[in-house]
């Protein structure tokens, strides 16, 4: 068969359109991870970033998202300076089409703004700071718990677990907020002081700098108030010099609850197996939770030791892990990845709690902010970290210890 | 009564924290006339190398000592010579070099350690004192009476040995000195070698107090700085008390006004001792600027 000069024209372009149109669809989606990965917070932004490259191994193992697979591209940001940079070299360089992050508040707040300049959806999942979402900034979600989740489940659990294995009632408690004295802490100490006193709960407040040679100081303060529950919300390596005040000055609350930190092996390391048994710790929820409560968790714990050799070292993972699973629905929903488009079909998803390996579900409420991510409070027994609190988020077998501590 | 005490004993404890970091700090002001940014950074690498030794060794911190100690104070040496020798007409450059040195060995340990922190641990660690009321961690009780121990060592030893004089020849003057035919550079590395192993020292004898960090050095190096200024720049005994002017004042400001306040209340107290005696308590008048402009 012979063609014409026209036939062949139109097979041609044919060609070239369908190969164009194939290798279109073939096109990954790219995410931009904004994380630290060097400096002081490396080793978390680092577990953060494991998180989402899981997530997308998983889904790209599903098929990958709009018939597309998943890559994540790292970029460093160890500041919010650095945040800015990492988001025009992730836009302009790697040519990703969503940002995500971000262990460090600071650094999600002016890295999601740069991101809004070139109209592209900052994902959030792990910074907490309530201010992230308050902002209103078109281009934002956060898929994770905020400071105000952590406070409230703080302040539930006190009042609905940690009083009763006193003997007391909520309003016959008296509790110490010790916080450093950042935005971080004091925004969390803030709203566990404002729910404490709605519930008629004594209360008093300490603040230190998370650089402080010492704290003795601020124990003593706490000593002197006589607290049935000591309350602190610190970073690593003051939560160990706290805990070490503690023991030193022999301050013996008849409850030591920490939050954010206190849930890792620097503490384990720091303090020991005796002096942590029975510390509560309100974190973000692990993979050793009970599967009825976050179905999934324990796959979720053989991937990632499948792929990293070795445990998390921190529950930040797996909130990042469900963060982008969540991402990657509402993106499938959007059938896109505009911003625009992603954001308002995210606000449409209704999950129910229990629906994911963190036992998160899905109702974003009008500032971006999934109202049913929650942390769950877990207890330091025999050196390791067990969900204790909500009662269903406890694998089997696992009991309350050391409440009230001995 | 024991409320006082007690935060009176804490602020001690404290100070003797604060004088083990300073004394290497002021000896090698005193001696090289270099205002050394990297001073934190060797107490930091006192720190891993007492978790170095614990975990290659076994060995206790306080044993460990006999380990890095010399280590840093050859580590000092070499920093003395390889970097701040060849920056010798050019003070201000010496002080940048020890702030790029600083940089240099917070992120080497960084790299080393992937930012994850680490504890070292003591069969002191745990162990209390207590004496009537009155409770206080065994490993600061230690640091108190190490660093009596050494402001006294040190002080003996620029007094009575022939090396001690030298250094001090030179302190007060290196001209004369190298005319009386003292080895002045020789002096000088050695002062920066005794500066970072005391700084070394400080660092494994503190460990078990401390979650290390690569930039726990930075948190030292602040007060370290008020404590040479009230005591007096370029004095031993000037750091021991300043050491303790800075710990009492940290812990009657925090536990009597607000901890988050005390930092402000101790830096009014040092722009206050500048004002009124620019050469602090033990200082000798002038050491303030001597150190800022070429020793004619």
């Amino acid at each position: 068969m012979r063609l014409t000069r026209r036939q062949f024209g139109a097979v041609t372009l044919a060609t070239l359109v369908g190969g164009a149109s194939r290798a279109f669809a073939a096109d990954p989606i790219k995410i931009g991870a904004v994380n630290p990965y060097t400096g002081a917070m490396a080793l978390y932004g680092d577990e953060v970033t494991r998180g989402f490259e899981l997530c997308a191994d998983w889904i790209n193992g599903q098929g990958g998202v709009l018939g597309r697979q998943v890559q994540i591209v790292r970029a460093s940001a160890a500041s919010a300076q650095e945040g800015i940079a990492a988001v025009e070299q992730l836009v302009g360089r790697d040519k990703v089409d969503i940002l995500t992050g971000t262990y460090v508040t600071a650094i999600s707040n002016a890295a999601s703004e740069s991101a809004l300049n070139y109209n592209k959806l900052y994902w959030e999942t792990n910074a907490l700071a309530r201010d992230l979402t308050d902002r209103g900034l078109p281009n934002f979600a956060r898929s994770g718990p905020s400071g105000r989740e952590f406070a409230q489940r703080s302040v539930e659990g006190v009042l609905e677990l940690v009083a009763s294995r006193l003997g007391k009632a909520p309003h016959d408690l008296n509790i110490w907020l010790e916080h450093e004295d950042s935005a971080y802490g004091t925004s969390i100490a803030k709203e566990q002081e404002a729910l404490f006193k709605q519930a008629g709960v004594k209360v008093g407040v300490g603040a230190h700098s998370a650089k402080s040679i010492d704290v003795t100081d601020s124990i003593l303060r706490a000593k002197a108030a006589a607290p049935d529950v000591w309350m602190s919300t610190a970073y690593v390596v003051d939560t160990n010099l706290l805990l070490r005040a503690i023991r030193d000055q022999g301050f013996k609350p008849q409850a030591i609850v920490l939050l954010g930190t206190g849930d890792t092996k620097e503490t384990l390391a720091a303090l020991g197996a005796e002096f942590l048994e029975g510390v509560m710790l309100v974190s973000y929820p692990r993979p050793d939770i009970n599967p009825t409560y976050g179905p999934g968790a324990a796959a979720y714990l053989k991937a990632y030791q499948t792929k990293y050799n070795r445990d998390p070292i921190a529950p930040q993972s797996m909130n990042g892990y469900v963060g982008l699973k969540i991402l990657f629905e509402a993106i499938a929903a959007a059938g896109s990845v505009d911003y625009e488009k992603v954001i308002a079909a995210a606000a449409k998803l209704d999950r129910p709690v229990g629906t994911y390996e963190t036992g998160y579900g899905v109702k974003f409420d009008d500032k971006m902010q999934n109202t049913r991510a929650l942390p769950i409070i877990a207890q330091w027994q025999g050196g390791a970290v067990k969900a204790v609190f909500p009662a269903n988020a406890a694998a089997e077998g696992v009991k309350i210890v050391n409440l009230p501590r001995s | 009564m024991t409320e006082i005490l007690n935060i009176v004993a804490v602020g001690l404890l404290l100070g003797g924290v604060y004088s083990l970091v300073s004394v290497g700090l002021n000896l090698i002001f005193g001696v090289i006339r270099i205002v050394n940014f990297a001073q934190g950074e060797f107490v930091m690498l006192g720190m891993y190398g007492a978790f170095a030794a614990q975990v290659a060794l076994h060995m206790d911190p306080y044993v460990s000592v006999v380990i890095v100690t010399p280590a840093l104070f050859l580590l000092g040496a070499a920093v003395y010579a390889v970097i701040l020798r060849p920056l010798g007409g050019e003070p201000m450059m010496q002080i940048f070099a020890t702030f790029g040195l600083l940089m240099v060995l917070q992120n080497v340990i960084l790299a080393a350690s992937g930012g994850a922190a680490y504890s070292v641990d003591s069969v002191l660690s745990s162990r209390s004192v207590s004496i009537g009321p009155l409770q206080f961690g065994l490993v600061r009780v230690l640091a108190l009476t190490a660093s009596t121990v050494v402001t006294a060592g040190l002080g003996v030893f620029l007094k009575m040995s022939l090396q001690g004089k030298a250094i001090r020849a030179v302190a007060q003057d290196r001209k004369a000195a190298q005319l009386m035919g003292i080895d002045v550079e020789r002096v000088y590395t050695i002062s920066f070698g005794v500066g970072a192993a005391l700084a070394g020292l400080a660092g494994c004898l503190l460990s078990p107090l401390y979650t290390m960090s690569p930039q726990i050095g930075t948190n030292f190096i602040m007060p370290a700085f008020a404590v040479v200024v009230l005591g007096g720049l370029g004095s031993v005994l000037g750091a021991y008390v300043g050491g303790f002017i800075v710990g009492l004042t940290e812990a009657l400001a925090g536990y009597y006004l607000d901890p988050s306040l005390k930092d402000a209340v101790l830096f009014l107290v040092f722009i206050i001792v500048l004002i009124v005696r620019p050469s602090g308590l033990f200082g000798h008048a002038g050491a303030e600027e001597v150190g800022l402009r070429e020793q004619s």
